[in-house]
């Protein structure tokens, strides 16, 4: 099957790209659980981070001086840079899980732990100081982000903040603006394949349009210049009720693997025509923290013997003719979503090149390797694509950095739910 | 801020001249009441020492500047020209011996005893009061034909005697004088007013016991013959004595006018003001209104950290003090407006602390010292200090030699001395413990409070704010402390940052329990000192209000003798049978409002109103006078003689009735905290009357009064049961017929037969109702709340819903039911909780049998979590002084032989779980640590956890519920699938070669294939999603675990140090990481 073989008088040449893999800083090789624990992470991030602040600072309040959390004198103006934490009163504890006796009242499962009470504290390696101050708003900061900010230490204690100065959008490699012909990438996420929801027939009609079964010449014109095919997460729904610990039936066996089985036929169709990124998400059979590791081959016998066919990790990092992609399966925006809140959630998308932290709720809300010599999450280079998958509704905008960057924004939807793939040109 | 260590110390300051250890002074010893308040020379730093110490404080300028910020206000003008009075609230009351004032008692000479009275103004100026004039006395009997001109006489004989017994003694004299005077003894009902006795005043306190004894035994008296003498009132504390003639009650306003008092010539104490008057100026306020408020005390918090070595708990003649905390707060703030550390060797800055570090230990012993002096502290808290943390210090202080370390208290150069005491009381049991008295400073210590007020599975300073501050305290072994402190400048930072928390949290509690408030008003309440309410038991407390009460109406109480503790006992309280069931009908508990004083005060039951036999006889008095108990005694009616006991009672009830209204009133916060102590300090009193009266060992037994109570109480108990159940009936015209299915101490449980909530209500009301139109007052019978549904197991073991408006119920009431028994592992906590909680409030008891039966499949088929299993011990002595041999007591000298750097030592506490062993093992062999199960995968032995921890509970639960409870539950079909897990060190498993199996079917792997066998190749997809979910699923743990971890230290940027046993996460997080190391070798197997 492919392109080539289409059944029609004009035959399409499906146009080419040159593709290079970034994914090597979310690959966990031979790291293994020694007992390390999270304090390094945030320790590699804050030292990484308050470099690059620190050369900020000069631009920013040349006049001020910048101090640790230790050195605040009271009433002094001064810049402190350090790691946000957020105290807050709703957040789900395991500890109450485990010790608090059955309360009377149910246990009510809010899907935002906002709570009017919460409050910022800035911590380095010196010690721990509460902002105040109007001008930083908790609503918008999450656990995990480091910051500038000036301000001064009030009577209380307290760290009065008058300015906040965030990384803002990293450095981004010049887009060879080359004239060239259209290309497309589609970017698929939420396939969810075996749920109730997921319909087979929209799937394949999709595949047969990507791969340029469908549709008149124009349709099978647009399909070939598809060069990239990414799925951000969620491509199989698999009963994990099943996945307790017990030996399975026969029949649950199949039940298990049948949706496997599907997913990797379709994918043999599209990997026989072009090239395809597939990155695990939060339900697909991989592991939970991220970067979530790629999806094990063995899942895909059928797909994976083509050399189009790439399991990826999330995030995902690549560059397609020098355009660099930069995108995850959801789980950070989700997960901010939880801890902060915005107008649109595409400025929770924003908010992570601003502080250059694709997950800054990592580790404290979001799982991730506890990593002892780096923070992989932290975006060095600006992307010009920055996708998320897994989203309730398709949205994009058009970022502009201050030195020139851009970035396209965009929120994947689920595919099983809106039957919605986003293709990119 | 590293100012202490660039300074070198000049020459080291010369070795003090061999100072004089600290002697404890010996008084007779037959007394337990001894009065230990005397300060004697001995321990007085003599005047060229001072000098030394002088010098040493020039060294340390630079520590001075920065403890002089700390110094209390400077004093007024008006305070300094003494033109104004003195106001203060005291907060201790001791004597010394010294010289009588020349100014102030010209017409006396000599030693006499001085009062001291510590407190603070309303300024915060610290005061040292010394009171002249005030003389200890007894009374005892006037032998009959002894007239006013015998006493002459009387008084050379027994000063005479008094020289025999005391020959060593310098003292010139020893009486000062002795008086006839008309009083009468409590003991008993007697028609006469009064009767001469005789007032003996004696030269100092000490002389009172042993006059006492001279007296007992008998003396030589011409014309009279041998005569022995029954003393009154001579075993009451010199400064208890004091406050009760100058009415003065603990923790109340003190006030001396301008001109009254003198300023020291040579000030002995490290107090502002220090004075000296004579004992008639004081004027003692009420501790009302104005005079009810705090001053602003001092508080500090402290906690120290010592470097243990290896294996072994810190001990004072071999580790070193190394960090000091400290905390100090002005009472009434919400904030302490100091925070410091001490450390020894450098240490990192700590936001809003003061890292004062230095080079050596005797530095950082003389800074606290210095520390101490400068802030002076009125009240010193802590965790288990007066045990562990002041001895140690001055032990420490001691071993270095450090003769100048121990000035901690007010007065100037004395030292403070640790000595050890055994305190022994009915109610809190015998605790041994060290005293080390600080004078002039009240030390509260919080885990003495603890245990005193509330009963807790395990009182650590973990637990107890676990449980009171909702919040998990980090833990850090001892023997991890060594090895932070032989870091870094970062990790003593780390260290401090432990030690200042555990200083906080003492004072957290304080707050939050309010003890201050508490404590203050049961002073003020009893009238005792502060001090006493730690040191001393229940009795002292009623003790000091009859005395006073006794005062006031001419009475002496006898001093008894103490009697053996197994004088006699008798029959408590009554406790109806209870009719175990589960009642699905709403139950009506109607309980008597204070029901031992109601009958104390409603019979007039009182030592000066009972009545012998022999006087019955004698007496002849009408019997409309008389009282006759069920217990067979008999006390005259109020008409002819008011007993005290119940008008101390009525004032206490009243007082609280008081102090309720003004509460309702109150706004400000902190005189409603006042107020609500008071009024429970008053139900507290009014409650432990009764106990003083049947305390065999106690200071004025009187078994006569507690058993009628108790005999009262049993018949009201049942009185009530014959009313309720023959009033509330068919036959009286109400629906259904009532049923009394359990009464207690005090309380009665009825079923009304009625279905809802709130007619059960409108029928327990008018119940209590009637039935309290029976009673004489002030018993009344009261209805508070309703049971619905009810589980009563048996007699004090029960749980309900609680409703007390029938709308809603308030809670689930549990009583006796063991869900905190700290020898009890978790699981049963959370299965018994679990299954109440569906069986009361779901009303679900076939699910609670399921959730029975799921758990206990899963414990047999090894799915449980371990730290649900984990039960942990105290190991209070080591392995050879326990005579029965324990697992707890085991397993340490096991782990010791493993390594002993890690067993767990005396006073720590040893959590072990129980395994798998050989047929006919002991239990005590069988206990294992549970890191070490998690580790070797060795298999936990379900059959123990099923027969030994849950199914008593369960058993107690469900029988009244369920038919056969103990075969549903324990042996059905649920038990007959067991899952064992393989060990991987020990037996059988020493001999097995490892070899790689199909993660499929377990069959062997060839050489060639990796991770599955021809035969499971097929199935690769299904399998790995099954390795991968379950590392999913232990990544999310291992998240959240260490996550949580991170949150309760209190910092992102370090390690997680906590070892707290006690926390439920520590063995979860513990196995999260070790399964997820395997779990990862699992999949990492799947990349070929």
């Amino acid at each position: 099957m492919g392109a080539m073989e289409i059944d029609s008088q004009k035959s399409f040449e499906r146009k080419q790209c040159t593709y290079n893999l970034l994914d090597e800083t979310f690959e966990i090789q031979n790291e293994t659980y020694k007992g390390q624990q999270y304090s390094q992470i945030y320790f590699a991030r804050l030292h990484m981070m308050r470099t690059l602040l620190y050369s900020l600072v000069p631009n920013w309040k040349p006049h001020l001086p910048v101090c640790t959390v230790l050195g605040l004198e009271k009433g002094k103006e001064c810049i402190i840079v350090g790691t946000l934490y957020k105290h807050m009163k709703l957040k789900p504890s395991i500890l109450d899980e485990y010790s608090k006796e059955r309360s009377v009242s149910p246990l009510v499962k809010p899907h935002n732990f906002m709570n009017s009470d919460d409050h910022l504290v800035l911590e380095d390696e010196s010690g721990r100081v509460k902002l105040g101050g109007c001008v930083l708003s908790p609503s918008i900061y999450v656990t995990g982000i480091v910051v500038a900010l000036h301000g001064k230490e009030t009577d209380a204690g307290d760290f009065s903040v008058l300015d906040i100065l965030e990384a803002d959008l990293p450095p981004q490699i010049e887009k060879s603006l080359t004239s060239r012909e259209d290309k497309y990438v589609v970017l698929l996420s939420g396939l969810n394949v075996g749920s109730s929801t997921s319909n087979p027939l929209l799937f394949q009609l999709l595949v047969d349009h990507i791969t340029g079964h469908l549709g008149d010449e124009k349709e099978q014109g647009v399909a070939a210049k598809i060069v990239h095919v990414v799925i951000a997460g969620n491509s199989i729904e698999i009963p994990r009720g099943l996945l307790n610990g017990q030996n399975l039936a026969s029949k649950d066996q199949s039940r298990l693997s049948e949706p496997i089985k599907e997913l990797d036929i379709l994918l043999t169709q599209i990997a026989a025509g072009l090239p395809l990124d597939i990155m695990p998400g939060p339900n697909d059979p991989a592991n939970f923290a991220l970067p979530q590791q790629p999806l094990n081959r063995c899942l895909f016998p059928g797909s994976s013997v083509y050399n189009t066919f790439r399991s990826c990790t999330n995030p995902h990092c690549f560059e397609l003719d020098n355009i660099r992609f930069l995108g995850t399966s959801g789980q950070n925006i989700d997960d901010l979503e939880k801890y902060s809140e915005a107008k649109d959630k595409l400025d929770f998308m924003e908010r992570t090149l601003k502080w250059r932290h694709m997950a800054p709720t990592t580790p404290n809300t979001l799982g991730c390797y506890p990593f002892t010599d780096r923070d992989p999450f932290l975006i060095e280079s600006c992307p010009h694509v920055y996708f998320v998958g897994n989203q309730d509704q398709y949205d994009s905008r058009l970022l502009s950095g201050s030195e020139g960057q851009e970035v396209r924004l965009i929120r994947i939807p689920k595919f099983s739910e809106t039957g919605i793939a986003v293709v990119f040109a | 801020m590293k100012a202490g260590t660039s300074k070198k110390r000049a020459p080291p300051p010369q070795q003090p001249p061999a100072a004089n250890p600290p002697k404890y002074h010996a008084i007779s010893q037959e007394d337990e009441f001894l009065d230990e308040d005397v300060f004697l020379d001995e321990t007085l730093v003599s005047e060229d020492q001072d000098a030394l110490i002088l010098r040493d404080l020039e060294e340390r300028q630079a520590l001075a500047t920065r403890l002089s910020k700390w110094l209390r206000p400077p004093l007024s003008d008006s305070f300094v020209s003494q033109s104004r009075s003195v106001v203060f609230q005291q907060l201790e009351i001791d004597y010394v011996i010294g010289e009588s004032h020349r100014e102030l008692l010209p017409n006396s000479s000599g030693a006499a005893a001085i009062i001291r009275i510590f407190g603070v103004t309303m300024e915060g100026h610290s005061v040292c009061c010394h009171v002249h004039g005030f003389e200890p006395y007894f009374y005892a009997s006037c032998p009959p034909g002894m007239g006013p001109d015998d006493i002459s006489h009387f008084h050379k004989i027994l000063e005479d005697r008094m020289r025999e017994v005391n020959r060593n003694s310098k003292v010139p004299k020893f009486l000062r004088r002795i008086e006839m005077v008309q009083k009468r003894s409590i003991m008993y009902y007697q028609q006469q007013d009064s009767h001469p006795f005789l007032k003996v005043v004696v030269a100092l306190p000490t002389m009172v016991a042993s006059c006492r004894g001279i007296l007992e035994r008998g003396i030589q008296i011409d014309g009279l013959g041998m005569k022995g003498f029954m003393t009154y009132e001579s075993n009451v504390l010199f400064a208890l004595r004091f406050m009760i003639d100058c009415n003065i009650v603990g923790g109340n306003w003190i006030e001396i006018s301008a001109g009254k008092y003198k300023k020291t010539t040579k000030n002995l104490s490290y107090c502002q003001l220090e004075f000296d008057c004579i004992y008639s100026d004081l004027i003692s306020h009420t501790p009302d209104g104005e005079f009810s408020k705090m001053a602003p005390f001092r508080i500090l918090s402290f906690d120290i950290e010592c470097a243990g070595r290896k294996g072994h708990f810190p001990e004072p003649n071999h580790d070193p003090v190394i960090q000091v905390a400290n905390l100090v707060t002005l009472q009434g703030e919400n904030q302490p407006f100091i925070r410091n550390v001490m450390t020894l060797k450098s240490c990192s800055p700590i936001v809003g602390v003061d890292v004062i570090s230095f080079d050596s230990e005797r530095d950082v012993l003389l800074a606290w010292r210095d520390f101490i002096r400068e802030v002076d502290p009125d009240i010193i808290i802590g965790y288990n200090i007066c045990k562990f943390d002041m001895p140690y210090l001055i032990e420490r202080a001691q071993t270095l030699g450090i003769a100048e370390f121990p000035i901690l208290g007010r007065i100037r150069n004395s030292r403070v001395r640790v000595k050890d005491t055994t305190f022994s009381s009915r109610q809190y049991g015998t605790r041994e413990s060290k005293e080390v008295t600080i004078e002039g400073r009240v030390q509260f210590d919080l885990l003495q409070v603890m245990q005193r007020n509330y009963k807790l599975s395990s009182y650590s300073l973990n637990s107890v704010s676990a449980h009171f501050l909702s919040e998990q305290k980090e833990d850090v072994h001892h023997s991890i402390i060594s090895d932070l402190q032989n870091g870094n400048a970062e990790t003593r930072r780390r260290l401090a940052v432990y030690c200042l928390k555990d200083a906080y949290l003492p004072q957290r509690l304080l707050d939050k329990l309010m003890f201050i408030y508490n404590y203050v008003e049961m002073a003020r309440v009893t009238g005792v000192p502060i001090s006493f309410l730690l040191s001393r038991g229940q009795s002292i407390k009623v003790l000091s209000q009859l005395l006073r009460k006794a005062k006031q109406k001419n009475l002496v109480i006898p001093y008894t003798k103490q009697a053996g503790s197994e004088q006699g006992t008798y029959e408590g309280a009554t406790v109806l049978e209870a009719r175990a069931g589960f009642y699905e009908k709403p139950i009506a508990t109607l309980d008597f409002a204070s029901l031992y004083p109601s009958i104390m005060m409603a019979y007039n039951l009182c030592y000066c109103t009972l009545v012998t036999p022999e006087d019955l006889r004698k007496l002849n008095l009408p019997p409309e006078y008389l009282n006759r108990t069920p217990s067979g005694e008999t006390f005259v009616k109020p008409d002819l003689q008011k007993g005290i006991l119940p008008e101390i009672l009525e004032e206490l009830l009243a007082a609280r009735k008081r102090a309720k209204a003004d509460l309702k009133e109150a706004k400000d916060p902190l005189v409603r905290a006042v107020l609500d102590g008071r009024q429970l300090a008053l139900k507290i009193s009014a409650n432990s009357v009764y106990g003083f009266t049947g305390a065999t060992v106690g200071q004025l037994p009187c078994l006569e009064i507690s058993s009628s109570v108790t005999s009262y109480g049993r018949q009201m108990i049942e009185h009530t049961k014959k009313l309720v159940e023959d009033k509330f009936t068919t036959l009286g015209g109400y629906e259904h017929s009532a049923e009394v299915i359990y009464g207690d101490t005090d309380s009665v449980m009825v079923q009304f037969g009625v279905p809802t909530v709130e007619a059960a209500m409108n029928l327990g009301r008018e119940a209590a109702e009637y039935i309290s139109g029976t009673f004489i007052k002030p018993i009344k019978l009261e209805f508070e709340k309703v049971y619905f549904p009810y589980l009563l197991i048996s007699k004090k073991r029960y749980a309900g819903l609680y409703w007390t408006n029938p709308d809603k119920f308030d809670k689930m009431d549990t009583k006796g039911i063991e869900t905190v028994r700290r020898d009890n592992c978790l699981l049963v906590k959370n299965l018994v909780n679990e299954c109440l909680h569906k069986i009361l409030i779901d009303r679900d008891i076939p699910g609670a049998v399921q959730y029975v039966k799921n758990t206990i499949s899963d414990l047999l088929k090894n799915r449980m979590d371990l730290s649900l299993l984990v039960i942990t011990k105290g190991l209070t002595k080591t392995g050879d002084d326990y005579e029965v041999k324990a697992a707890h007591v085991e397993l340490a000298e096991r782990m010791r032989k493993r390594d002993a750097a890690t067993a767990p030592n005396v006073g720590d506490r040893v959590p072990y779980v129980i395994v798998k062993a050989a047929r006919g093992a002991k239990a005590y062999e069988r206990s294992e640590d549970p890191i070490y199960v998690l580790e070797n995968n060795i298999p936990i032995d379900p059959q123990y956890y099923l027969e030994n921890q849950i199914s008593k509970p369960l058993l107690r639960i469900f029988e009244p519920i369920l038919k056969n409870a103990s075969k549903e539950l324990l042996h059905g079909s649920h038990t007959m699938s067991v899952t064992i897990s393989t060990p991987s060190t020990g037996g059988i498993v020493k001999f097995a070669k490892k070899q790689l199996t199909c993660i499929g079917c377990k069959a062997l792997l060839s050489n060639t294939d990796r991770t599955l066998c021809s035969h499971c190749r097929g199935r690769e997809a299904e399998l790995y999603c099954k390795t991968v979910t379950n590392v999913a699923e232990l990544e999310m743990l291992f998240g959240r675990l260490w996550t949580q971890c991170q949150e309760c230290q209190g910092s992102l940027h370090q390690d997680v140090l906590c070892t707290s046993r006690d926390c439920p996460i520590f063995y979860r997080r513990k196995k999260a990481q070790k399964d997820m190391a395997e779990a990862k070798l699992q999949l990492d197997r799947w990349n070929f």
